[in-house]
């Protein structure tokens, strides 16, 4: 069995992001991609129902050495033999959950906010989740932490933390970069066609960020990301219209821009005062106070 | 039977099939995904939409999509004149996936029916301008004419206002456009079951265009299949050449050799 300070890849089941297929195979497809952790959650199943599942996913993550979490349900964790049980802000207290599992238990923990990060680690969880960093289907309507949150942990927390929400290949670079050395992937990775891809993609994204150690972020992105910083001292700060909105910006250039907004490795568009802009020219796109640019992408359409 | 089955050619691309899927508005993008392959649909249109900035948020729908022989048919909708439309077809085309649009040009937030005038202004500077462009139009023969006049590769009327599921509501007028269309017509809009989509083309439609009655189907992927098939079945009615209408039955079998005589005052079989 894995020790839970090995584990760096951490996948929730979904099976809502994939009709027409079984839960256990999806998951399978995940271990096999190098998911250490797999939490049982499954709102709508009977209690019966959930019980069948937990047994089968202890089976199969037994068969992988991976480790095996339930979610919410301290009874059922334990009446499966699970690893573990995860807990959200609303459930069951952590020292309730701690004086009714003892040590037979890992205990997870939700949060938000740097707050209960640090409640949690004091009331002796061994892990914490630290999300929704972005938003995301499987929490509808919650406010995104965004990665600021991530780095704060980073540099306060000491038990293993996994950044949550809308953690994908896609948002990868950018949660590890702002301090994080474990994800956790629910629709990204059970809803891909792929799911082992999907989960090779991102350890390999992982174990990337913790063989440069911990550098500090902002100057290792630059350098990754190949950029000559700008010969020029500091930009004053910009006006520009974005989106939409009024902001100020102490970036030189459309590249630049999209840079800091975490816009690089994505398929965005962009227009500067109603004329769009080659991708090829945003680095020499220089902004000008007052300019109106809008970043736009593809959204399902008929 | 094969000699139907041919590919329908637009912008010189020869497609895999005559059904055009939408991507809106699926209950996830992995159901949406699942119904792209049982629709067997060869082109799948978008929106084009700020980023939200406040919450960098990956892209779960492109991630579906990406990769797969598909061709990318961004619409304009949102735009409400052909300056907004032109805008937003040259920001699409910047993507790097096609030079495709379809003139989504609507006035009324309620009926969203196109704007014809702007629909074609929008047609004209598009087609100078390299696109391969499919305006969304009303039933409207004459429109459907000026904009075939303006350079477009395709016109795509829709059979009732986008997403009632209505169906077809003036087959006359659709025939009419096909009837005297030079470049395909695919029916867009309005449709709601695999019915609608078989009517369409019986009508003489190349092609339909659907998104909203498979996304928002019981079984959105069920129904991409049976959309697929209603498209095909409809396809090959229309090769085979239907019969036409009769006031009276005729029966199937020939009167030579019946075993009764016919009853007095009925002889004479066909009363046509």
């Amino acid at each position: 069995m894995r020790n839970l300070m090995d584990c760096r890849l951490y996948v929730i089941t979904g099976e809502s992001y994939h009709p027409g297929r079984k839960m256990i195979e999806v998951m399978e497809a995940a271990l096999a991609g190098g998911a250490d952790i797999v939490q049982l959650r499954d709102k709508n199943a009977t209690a019966a129902e959930l019980f069948g599942k937990a047994v089968e996913l202890r089976r199969l993550t037994r068969r992988y050495g991976a480790l095996f979490v339930v979610n919410d349900d301290v009874e059922l964790a334990l009446a499966a033999d699970a690893d573990g049980v995860h807990l959200g802000q609303d459930d069951m207290p952590l020292a309730q959950a701690r004086h009714r599992a003892g040590r037979q238990l890992l205990i997870g923990i939700s949060t938000h906010n740097i707050e209960q990060a640090l409640a949690a680690e004091r009331g002796g969880a061994d892990y914490i989740g630290v999300g929704p960093v972005y938003p995301t289907p499987t929490k509808p309507g919650r406010q995104a932490v965004t990665t600021a949150y991530v780095a704060e942990a980073a540099a306060a927390i000491n038990i293993p933390f996994f950044a949550i929400g809308g953690i994908s290949p896609a948002t990868a670079e950018a949660v590890l970069s702002a301090g994080a050395r474990r994800l956790c992937a629910v629709s990204a990775v059970v809803g891909a066609p792929d799911p082992t891809g999907v989960c090779i993609a991102l350890k390999r994204d992982i174990e990337r960020w913790e063989a440069r150690g911990s550098m500090r972020p902002e100057s290792e992105h630059g350098a990754a990301a190949g950029e000559a910083k700008s010969d020029a001292p500091a930009t004053a700060a910009l006006t520009l219209l974005l989106n939409g909105k009024r902001i100020s910006t102490g970036t030189a250039t459309l590249g630049e821009l999209a840079h800091s907004l975490g816009l690089a490795g994505r398929r965005v568009m962009a227009e500067r005062d109603g004329e769009a802009v080659p991708r090829a020219d945003w680095d020499t796109t220089r902004l000008q106070a007052g300019d109106r640019i809008e970043f736009v992408q593809f959204v399902g359409g008929g | 039977m094969d000699a139907y089955r041919t590919p329908l050619t637009i912008g010189g691309i020869s497609l895999r099939s005559r059904l055009f899927l939408g991507t809106g508005r699926y209950p996830s993008p992995a159901v949406m995904r699942q119904s792209l392959e049982a629709s067997g649909a060869h082109v799948v249109t978008f929106a084009v939409r700020r980023v939200d900035l406040d919450v960098a948020e990956d892209d779960p729908l492109l991630s579906q999509t990406e990769g797969r022989d598909l061709v990318y048919l961004p619409n304009t909708s949102g735009s409400s004149t052909a300056d907004e439309a032109v805008r937003i077809a040259r920001l699409a085309r910047e993507a790097g996936l096609g030079n495709w649009v379809k003139v989504e040009i609507s006035g009324h937030p309620r009926l969203l029916l196109p704007d014809p005038a702007e629909t074609l202004r929008a047609t004209e500077r598009l087609v100078r301008e390299g696109f391969t462009v499919l305006p969304y139009t009303s039933d409207d023969p004459m429109q459907a004419i000026r904009l075939e006049e303006a350079g477009a590769a395709a016109v795509m009327p829709g059979g009732s206002p986008i997403g009632t599921g209505l169906g077809i509501l003036n087959p006359y007028n659709l025939g009419w456009i096909v009837e005297n269309a030079g470049v395909p017509v695919i029916v867009d809009a309005g449709l709601g079951s695999a019915a609608d989509a078989a009517a369409a083309m019986e009508l003489g439609a190349a092609g339909i265009l659907v998104n909203t009655p498979v996304a928002k189907a019981r079984d959105p992927v069920a129904m991409a299949a049976a959309m697929k098939l209603g498209v095909e079945a409809g396809w090959l009615s229309r090769q085979a050449g239907r019969i036409p209408r009769r006031r009276h039955a005729s029966a199937s079998s020939g009167e030579e050799g019946g075993l009764f005589a016919a009853r007095p005052g009925t002889a004479g079989g066909d009363a046509e």
